[in-house]
């Protein structure tokens, strides 16, 4: 076997035992390091000492210069090397700060708050109760960038209400379900800081360009909730009065100024001072902390048992996303050194995709890995492998990171691991079954691709606002 | 057996916590430098090494309290639907073959990278202010030594669960907020009942 | 990998500190054409951009380690194991340039002192080579004009070695980054100001599209040289011939790549003015002086502090005093300025 076939069995085996379920940065770095011996076998370089002993060298000597040699492989020193350069990535460090102030948010009482008033605010409109639960979710998974909490507290909160004015099961599902999940995808979010510690990307150009593509998103959304509600006036009917009060609009001003301007000036002040280079997004997401402390305090929510909580939630979201990395940096330097990448491209290239081909393949491998994985295992893992190949089909890592990015929306939605339908199936009443949340969200799978499908034809969504800013 | 493994996750869990309010540290350190750099105009020179630093520290040392509370991703689409004790006779096989030695690996070539640092005092590239940074190499060594007890306490749980089939699970001191509401939930149904 | 049949060719993988972008990056395969071509394909060398294995700074560590068999970089990126290795490009000015500085080097002692740091003072398993002797550097790329020392106050400005202390001293906060996070580093905010190196390539970064003031001239970095790291045993193991090969097309690289620069990095300041609108400056005198004054007090605060960069200090400076002088005396006052002046009248005053 050569040593680009080797790199390619590495690849296959390390799929194969992904799917055995040990913890996937722990594989990577065996795999990474079994490889890398084979790689940075040597014989005579590790066993120089050991072949120069004389013939009256000690039997314990020639032990354990033997064994010095065994050891005496360069993988071990590239591991190291590695998880340095993982430790001291300064892209990252943004991470446990941004995820400090998810955190902190997600405990400052806040989606009740918000989620009664914009119920208020939305009263008038088709499908009301749909669109005050999306517009919630979306502003809070924007600010806290956690699905799961976005998800299970909406589902103890807003699902209820919706049944109880007597929304369609699925219809209401839905809706949190794919509202919860915005929260990867809306800058400021950790999953692109990941795909751009992953393609090299920078950072603020993919918040700049992921900005009109989550609008568009959340638009077709809003859309698809008012469209349906339209069509199907019994799959959300109106409020009743006792459901939702009516409300003097200065009354309703004050609420809203009190609970949804302190959440989006926070998430404009963060994502504006990184968009407008006034601050770098590491600066920002401390302030952004700093920020959800004293909203949590003025909400009265802030205690030192939820302050504690969230310190030990952050190390421990932390260390698993970035031990993620020390395993795919070490994977990912022996695959190269290996000359994996080179036989991959020879691959594809072998089959003479136009760009577009490539660009579906590509998405439609990404959407079925999200099936099984979660965003963190393919971006880290399984998005680099196509990176490489991006320019042969001259397509841009920006853009591809946002069709990526968009597209993994979808991984929280789809079974067999589609968490975001767990956790709302979790919490809800007993009566809520999943395959009414898997109906629900049906729609939502359909209106991701429609999005992907704008960004392709109109690529000036996604490209707009970088190039305005940064100018190109 | 058992007072190993809870002697591992005290451990694991005391540094990682400890470390992890490092996390109060870092948002304080980094908001003063907007204080300084952009209202003073007068920005540190030390605030880009030790903010990753403190990030590199911080996720270093809280490994194997993740570990301890099974927190590291698995795909374990399949995994989560086998028995405990097929999980764990997979668990343990893996152990051995993946996790320890790369375990082993971080100490030991860890240590010959961290003593390389220390012999010349080695100093951040990233700025002339000179922050120390050998101490933070050590720090490769101290998350291997932490993961490695830990390791040793996730195959003993392993052997149990073999034994058992049941898992021995590590008492959560915090609880995502969604694990912690679908515990209230399922408690709460099974009380209706 | 194992089972290398006689006839294989020794693979030489060399990493080097540069995106694959980098103009610099076909230095390093000038170099790596010349090895191949004169070892007749005994050697067959893989030249991989930085990040391929390890990261920019960390190529002196995987050289040393033998993670990578040779690294093409510059001395200031191993600066945090001794400020000593920016002496050898990135130190005070003694009125030479960079083939002055590569004449120390290879005639004036600088190789043995280079070991010496290296291998006795640092204990890396690695042999060191200088080669491509840089053009001065400009002061780099700002979003507005800097005339005055007052102007730099405050600013986060991005440079390596010795030019951070140097800066430092002048009121500038200064990062260190490898070349290809420079700009992305500009986006995020990270910084405010930078130089990498000539006009070639800041403008492959797109230093072009987050600065438009160049200022050109100079003192930070008036002399650097590329570096050739080569870890040891691969050496020792090589046949004498081989060996001799892999160390001389450093030099007939070194030769290859200033031709080939000289051709590159004048098209692209001609380009960086004409498409892409960039505002070139002269650095101010008081800049300039506020630096060769910053030097003087660094120098004698390096010199208290270290008796091998003393020794490095005193070889170069009393190397200077012969040679540069000799340089200097020589042209007199018939500068190639005063010729070029003459030939294309006022072109050196247009932008
Ligand atoms: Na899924
Ligand atoms: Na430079």
């Amino acid at each position: 076997m050569t040593d680009p076939q080797v790199a390619l069995s590495m690849l296959g085996i390390f799929i194969v035992l992904v799917f055995l379920g040990f913890p996937i940065a722990f594989t990577l770095m065996a795999m990474g390091i079994m490889f890398g011996y084979y790689a940075f076998y040597d014989e005579g370089r590790m066993w120089r000492a050991f072949n120069r002993l004389g013939e009256d060298a000690g039997l314990w000597e020639q032990w354990s210069l033997w064994v010095q040699g065994f050891f005496n492989n360069r993988i071990f020193d590239l591991f190291v090397n590695q998880t340095f350069t993982v430790m001291s990535n300064e892209v990252l460090t943004a991470i446990p700060l941004f995820l400090f102030m998810g955190y902190i948010v997600e405990r400052a009482n806040i989606v009740d708050r918000l989620f009664t008033t914009l119920n208020i605010a939305a009263k008038g409109l088709p499908g009301s109760m749909g669109i005050a639960a999306l517009i919630t979710c979306a502003l809070f998974a924007t600010a806290t960038g956690i699905v799961g909490a976005v998800v299970t507290l909406m589902g103890l909160l807003a699902l209820p209400a919706m049944l109880k004015a007597r929304y369609n099961t699925s219809f209401a599902a839905g809706i949190i379900c794919a509202g919860g999940t915005l929260g990867i995808l809306i800058p400021p979010s950790i999953m692109l800081i990941v795909y751009a510690a992953s393609s090299g990307v920078s950072i603020v150009r993919l918040y700049a360009a992921a900005l009109y593509p989550s609008l568009v998103l959340v638009g077709l959304y809003l859309a698809y909730i008012i469209g349906r509600s339209i069509i199907q006036p019994s799959f959300a009917p109106k409020p009743t009065k006792e459901e939702v009060p009516d409300m003097p609009v200065g009354q309703l001003l004050w609420m809203l100024a009190t609970s949804l301007f302190p959440l989006a000036f926070l998430i404009l002040a963060v994502l504006g001072s990184i968009l407008f280079g006034l601050a770098t997004p590491t600066e920002a997401a401390s302030i952004g902390a700093l920020g959800g402390i004293i909203l949590a305090i003025a909400y009265r929510a802030m205690t030192f048992e939820r302050l504690r909580e969230s310190v030990y939630l952050t190390v421990r979201t932390t260390a698993m996303v970035c031990w993620l990395f020390v395993g795919s940096y070490t994977f990912s330097s022996v695959f190269s050194y290996l000359g994996g990448e080179h036989l991959i491209s020879e691959f594809v290239m072998s089959f003479n995709l136009t760009p577009f081909q490539f660009l579906i393949m590509a998405q439609l491998i990404i959407f079925l890995l999200g099936w099984p994985l979660e965003w963190s295992e393919i971006i880290i893992i399984f998005v680099p492998i196509f990176l490489p190949l991006l320019p042969l089909f001259g397509i841009d890592p920006l853009f591809f990171g946002i069709l990526v990015a968009l597209n993994l929306q979808t991984s929280f939605l789809t079974p067999p691991m589609a968490m975001s339908a767990y956790y709302l199936k979790g919490i809800a009443p007993p009566e809520v079954q999943l395959t009414h949340i898997f109906k629900g969200v049906l729609p939502y799978l359909g209106m991701v691709f429609i999005a992907m499908a704008m960004m392709y034809q109109f690529p000036q969504i996604v490209f707009s606002l970088p190039e305005a800013i940064y100018g190109r | 057996m058992i007072s190993y493994i809870k002697f591992a996750d005290a451990l694991s869990g005391w540094f990682g916590k400890a470390f992890a309010w490092l996390i109060i540290l870092m948002t304080a350190g980094t908001s003063y430098e907007v204080f300084m750099r952009y209202v003073l105009n007068k920005p540190t020179p030390w605030a880009l090494d030790v903010s990753f630093i403190m990030y590199g520290t911080l996720f270093m040392m809280g490994g194997a309290y993740t570990l301890s509370l099974g927190g590291h991703v698995r795909g374990d689409f399949l995994y989560r639907l086998w028995k405990p004790r097929t999980q764990a006779w997979v668990d343990l096989v893996l152990y051995m073959i993946f996790f320890f030695p790369g375990v082993t690996a971080l100490i030991f070539a860890g240590w010959k990278y961290a003593a390389r640092s220390w012999s010349y005092a080695e100093v951040s590239v990233n700025s002339p202010a000179g922050i120390p940074i050998y101490q933070f190499k050590t720090i490769i060594v101290a998350a291997g030594i932490l993961l490695f007890i830990q390791g040793i306490a996730q195959v003993m749980r392993c052997i149990i669960a073999i034994r058992n089939n049941e898992w021995m699970v590590a008492k959560k001191d915090v609880l995502e907020t969604e694990e912690l509401l679908i515990k209230q939930a399922s408690e709460s149904k099974k009380d209706d009942h | 990998a194992p089972a290398v049949l006689a006839q294989a060719p020794i693979q030489m993988r060399m990493q080097t500190s540069w995106p694959a972008a980098n103009i610099w990056q076909q230095f390093a395969q000038n170099y790596a054409d010349r090895v191949e071509a004169m070892s007749g394909g005994r050697i067959s060398v893989d030249v991989l951009p930085a990040g391929a294995i390890v990261g920019a700074f960390q190529v002196m560590d995987a050289c040393s380690d033998g993670i990578l068999d040779a690294a093409h970089s510059v001395p200031p990126y191993w600066y945090g194991k001794s400020k000593a290795s920016s002496l050898f490009g990135t130190g005070p000015v003694y009125g030479g340039d960079a083939i002055n500085l590569l004449a120390w080097f290879n005639e004036g002692g600088g190789d043995e002192l280079y070991r010496e740091l290296t291998q006795d003072i640092l204990g890396l398993n690695v042999v060191g080579r200088l080669g491509y002797p840089m053009p001065l550097q400009p002061f780099g790329w700002f979003k507005g004009e800097v005339n005055t020392v007052a102007d730099l106050q405050g600013f986060r400005y991005r440079t390596v070695g010795l030019a951070a202390d140097l800066l430092q001293k002048m009121g500038m906060s200064v990062a260190q980054l490898p070349g290809g996070e420079i700009v992305p580093a500009m986006e995020r905010g990270v910084i405010d100001a930078f130089e990498f190196n000539n006009p070639t390539s800041d403008r492959q970064f797109g230093a072009q599209d987050v600065a438009k003031n160049y200022y050109l001239g100079s003192y930070h970095q008036a002399t650097e040289t590329i570096e050739y790291i080569f870890n040891k045993d691969f050496l020792d193991d090589l046949d004498d011939d081989l060996r001799a090969i892999v160390m001389h097309s450093v030099e007939a690289a070194t030769l290859k790549n200033i031709g080939f620069a000289l051709d590159s990095y004048s098209a692209d300041l001609k380009a960086l003015v004409e498409e892409d609108n960039v505002i070139l400056h002269q650095t101010s005198d008081e800049i300039l002086d506020a630096q060769l004054q910053a030097w003087t007090e660094l120098e004698a605060e390096l010199m208290a502090e270290d008796p091998f960069m003393k020794k490095v200090l005193d070889s170069q400076r009393a190397w200077n005093e012969r040679t540069a002088y000799y340089q200097i005396m020589n042209d007199g006052n018939a500068s190639t300025a005063r010729a070029y002046e003459h030939v294309f009248p006022g072109r050196l005053n247009q932008g």
